[in-house]
């Protein structure tokens, strides 16, 4: 494998200095391109007092491609799939170089915030999403407990 | 007395600690966007915003459909950014690496001071010929006063013919002169 590029190691020295709130990353002993990633659900949302576990992985041409996120912990949200796959415009079309691992965690933790039904990945969840929002939070928050709490 | 000890000590490193993070903070300022390294053969966009020229190129030719800064998604191009050129800047290129060189600075000479053109020192042109004609001279240089000349009307047009009378009238009147200054 490649030596590791320079900007890979301040990334990974910046998130232990300067960890973000409600998110840690820590690279794997064994492929410091594969991060695991803990992200707390955002206050005031469904998913409020879980903890996921996503993976991120930064291919061969990271920063001029986008790194591969998913979600390991099961989440009821209409921009996440059964995969755990997040459908986020700054995971393909939208990335720039000039994004970085935290930025874009902080962006999926946003995306928590911030469900957006009328740009579905999980076609069943933004359906019930747009037409009776109560049940859909309350089956997030079910998830949420069900599966993001007992860890 | 091992609360004082401690806060002695909490001071003293902070302040080392302090000295190297302003030191960080300052390379900090001047990284590449791209490669967060500080910036080498650096550009500019036109937004502002710093990049390594090679970073930034390998960017362009990547999305060569979408040509817009990493950092606040305005359009650029390859050929409006601003070289930045520092002391120090040492050149070592690797004749391997094939990124084409930075675009080179725009410079804009500076206004030449202009002082009184009236007598046109300076310009044989002028000195030659204003021995005989020094009246004349006089005059078109003080209405020619601080402009360039305007370029000669395009022949056919009225103002050619114009101006082709003109310069005969004054031609004769310069010939009149001349011979008016030789009888005297």
């Amino acid at each position: 494998m490649a030596a590791l590029p320079r900007r890979i190691i301040k990334e990974t020295q910046r998130l232990m200095q300067e960890p973000v709130p409600g998110i840690s990353a820590v690279p794997d002993d064994t492929n410091a391109r594969y991060f695991h990633v803990i992200v707390t659900g955002p206050e005031d949302s469904p998913f409020e007092g879980g903890l996921f576990k996503l993976e991120l992985f930064l291919p061969e041409d990271y920063p001029m491609s986008a790194p591969k996120v998913r979600f390991i912990t099961k989440i009821y949200h209409p921009n996440i799939d059964r995969l755990g796959r997040i459908c986020l415009d700054i995971l393909k079309d939208k990335w720039s170089p000039a994004l970085q691992i935290r930025t874009v965690l902080l962006s999926i933790q946003a995306l928590l915030s911030a469900p957006n039904p009328d740009d579905p990945l999980a076609n069943d969840v933004a359906e019930l999403w747009k037409v009776n929002e109560s049940e859909a939070i309350r089956n997030a928050k079910e998830w949420t407990r069900r599966y993001a709490m007992d860890n | 007395m091992s609360r004082t000890r401690e806060q002695a000590g909490s001071s003293k490193s902070s302040g080392s600690a302090g000295s190297t993070e302003e030191k960080e903070k300052d390379e900090r300022i001047f990284e590449c966007n791209i490669c967060l390294d500080t910036a080498k053969d650096a550009v500019v966009s036109m937004c502002g915003h710093l990049f390594c020229w090679p970073c930034l190129h390998q960017w362009l030719e990547t999305r060569p459909t979408r040509q817009v800064c990493p950092v606040c998604k305005a359009a650029i191009s390859k050929d409006k950014v601003i070289p930045l050129y520092g002391r120090g800047a040492a050149k070592h290129e690797d004749p391997r690496n094939n990124v084409p060189p930075r675009p080179a600075g725009q410079r804009s000479e500076p206004e030449a001071n202009v002082g009184f053109p009236g007598f046109g020192f300076g310009d044989g042109s002028y000195m030659s010929f204003g021995i005989g004609t020094f009246p004349f001279t006089f005059f078109t240089s003080t209405f020619n006063f601080g402009e360039t000349r305007p370029s000669a009307a395009p022949r056919g047009t009225p103002q050619f013919e114009e101006e082709q009378f003109l310069s005969k009238v004054f031609l004769w009147l310069a010939v009149i002169f001349i011979c008016w200054l030789l009888m005297a």
